[in-house]
């Protein structure tokens, strides 16, 4: 048993046309059992910029807190946003701040540029390695079914509503054949404009 | 061997938990007490590894109360459990972890509403309706009624029952030989 | 607390809908480079009026060098507090916390108190909206209407005649305009001179909402309430 599969859930982003998305599952599980069915796995950053973790629950909690802290200082300090680039490589220093004793997560980041609204996502390592993907980036128990559908769903310039569709059913139908996630999906979608949340439910077992 | 169990009603959270104070085959005490009343309006059942248990149950405990006298009013249970589930999780990486299982249960007198926390040792919360620690969550979570007796392999002769509301902290009767 | 009883006026006033704080800049001057003040930021022009938290803005008065290490302790305090709570920290508890390091420097020799006057005007939702004062000394105090720096004798009067109970946050702009009309040394009120601030609830979140107005939004309010420069053409 491999401490990044004892609470289960998968995370993954796309990038759109001037627009990201990011997914995650709700469940909560100690190994097969589950726990919860609203373990949010996707947190928001700024308004234009989402933190999704996928790994140990206790490490998804803490870092969220950590990360909480960390942007507000920043944020008050520097008396603007954070951008998506920086936000990666705050992520990747904290996690490899514990180099030798590492937060068993993987996180995925997704956001949109101030200025020129380019979509960003990237992931990382647990101990913060960043992959700046230009499609999507996956991670979390199902990440090799994760990985097959999005490969053949995605494509490049999809519209925000597209984008939700080609994320959702990428998610959906990956955490299907993964008992450690499922339970229903939340989706946010971030353009220039707005950012939105819907959450589906899919199969509830 | 432990098994408690908690769930949320509309103005209320109720928690249960078995009395056995046991070490391997031998049962020492039939009439254990393990759920504490952190403040007027919280409660902790806690389970694990003896001795880590009520070490760690008296240190919130005591730390819950200081932060009362403090500040002149207890802290909500959603800060409770932050406070908490921070202690366990720093835990979790020093030279000696607690191992303790959590459930929170209180009445948030600002909103009303009844809240409900499940940690494990690890660190992990989540804000549940109902929840179990124990052998007993793996009936309890898919079935949640008075099957878990029927079914559970140890069926324990005895469960301590709290209730949580806006009135506050109180222990409930419940007769078992139904 | 020489230094204090020079320094720019801060007044607050207490509403039953929210807090406002108002003070008087002495850094001043046409030269003066107030171009980050316009865009960016939270608003003010970062000489007496700071955002602590999401629910505490703070205005100082005294020792400007002090002030800005006291708002980098409290900001830090603050996060510490919702990082260990998952929630805002209480305004009072705050208040302490600058308190507790405040008199620690009157305790022992060799080292210099802070020579800093603070007004917090906040609100948690064990206490609502709330507004303490808090000197060199560490003492603090929750106040209905208060006042630190030059004149504060003056304004306490004025406030101590013209403050009603269950004052709405509008009322109180009002009264907080007219009190530092009267009590500031100059006799025209502008942008260049006065920071503004108030903190209020969202009515659709519940949530706190501190606002530092920017110098165009405190241009705008002195002219709601007939308080503005008449000869302002050469100002902007």
């Amino acid at each position: 048993m491999s401490i990044m599969e004892y609470n289960g859930g998968s995370v993954v982003a796309m990038v759109g046309k001037n627009c990201v998305a990011i997914a995650s599952d709700l469940r909560l599980g100690n190994q097969a059992l589950t726990i919860a069915t609203n373990f949010e796995k996707v947190f928001p950053v700024t308004d234009r910029i989402m933190l999704g973790m996928a790994g140990l629950a206790s490490d998804v909690l803490t870092l969220r807190d950590r990360f909480r802290l960390l942007v507000n200082m920043y944020t008050i300090k520097e008396e603007r946003e954070i951008e998506p680039e920086t936000f990666a490589h705050l992520v990747s220093s904290t996690l490899y701040e514990k180099r030798f004793g590492p937060y068993f997560i993987e996180p995925i980041i997704a956001g949109l540029s101030k200025g020129s609204n380019k979509p960003f996502i990237a992931s990382t390592d647990v101990i913060g390695c960043i992959n700046f993907a230009k499609g999507f980036v996956v991670c979390g128990t199902a990440t090799d079914k994760l990985f097959g559908v999005a490969e053949s769903l995605w494509e490049p310039d999809l519209e925000p509503e597209d984008l939700f569709e080609t994320i959702s059913q990428t998610l959906m139908n990956a955490v299907d054949r993964d008992a450690f996630s499922g339970w229903g999906v939340v989706v946010h979608v971030i353009t220039p404009e707005k950012a939105f949340t819907r959450y589906l439910r899919a199969r509830m077992d | 061997m432990e098994v408690s169990f908690a769930l949320t009603g509309k103005d209320y959270v109720i928690i249960a938990a078995d009395q056995n104070a046991a070490r391997s085959i031998i049962k020492m005490k039939g009439d254990e007490d393990k759920i504490k009343a952190l403040g007027s309006h919280l409660l902790m059942a806690y389970s694990g590894e003896p001795g880590d248990t009520i070490q760690f149950a008296e240190y919130v405990e005591r730390n819950l109360r200081l932060q009362q006298m403090r500040n002149n009013h207890p802290l909500r249970p959603q800060a409770a459990a932050s406070w908490v589930r921070r202690s366990i999780a720093d835990s979790l990486r020093s030279r000696n972890s607690y191992s303790v299982n959590i459930l929170l249960g209180g009445y948030d007198m600002a909103e009303n509403t009844p809240k409900l926390y499940w940690m494990d040792y690890l660190g992990t919360q989540s804000d549940v309706p109902y929840a179990a620690h124990g052998y007993g969550s793996y009936f309890a979570l898919s079935l949640l009624d008075r099957e878990v007796q029927k079914r559970l392999v140890i069926s324990f002769p005895s469960f301590r029952v709290k209730v949580v509301d806006a009135e506050g902290v109180r222990e409930v009767d419940v007769d078992m030989s139904v | 607390m020489e230094a204090i009883s020079h320094a720019g006026t801060v007044l607050g006033v207490l509403a039953a809908d929210g807090v406002v704080l108002a003070a008087e800049k002495k850094v001043t001057g046409k030269l003066l480079d107030l171009s980050v003040t316009k865009e960016g930021g939270y608003g003010g022009s970062g000489e007496k009026i700071y955002l602590l938290t999401n629910n505490v803005v703070v205005g100082v008065a005294g020792l400007t060098a002090d002030a800005n290490s006291l708002v980098n302790y409290a900001r830090t305090a603050a996060q510490r507090h919702l990082f260990t709570f998952n929630e805002d920290i209480p305004v009072e508890q705050l208040a302490q916390r600058l308190c507790d390091l405040k008199q620690g420097y009157t305790q022992y020799g060799g080292l210099r108190p802070f020579g800093v006057s603070l007004l917090y005007a906040g609100w948690d939702p064990y206490y609502q909206f709330q507004l303490y004062l808090s000197d060199p000394s560490g003492n603090y105090s929750g106040w209905k209407a208060t006042c630190i720096g030059a004149n504060n004798g003056t304004a306490q009067s004025l406030l101590k005649q013209e403050y009603k109970e269950d004052i709405k946050v509008e009322d109180a702009i009002a009264l907080v305009m007219k009190v530092m009309s009267k009590t500031m040394d100059s006799t025209t009120l502008g942008s260049e001179k006065l920071e503004f601030a108030t903190l209020t609830l969202d009515a659709e979140t519940k949530k706190p909402r501190a606002k530092i107005y920017r110098p165009t939004e405190v241009d705008a309010l002195l002219l709601k309430h007939g308080l503005a420069k008449k000869e302002d053409a050469e100002m902007k």
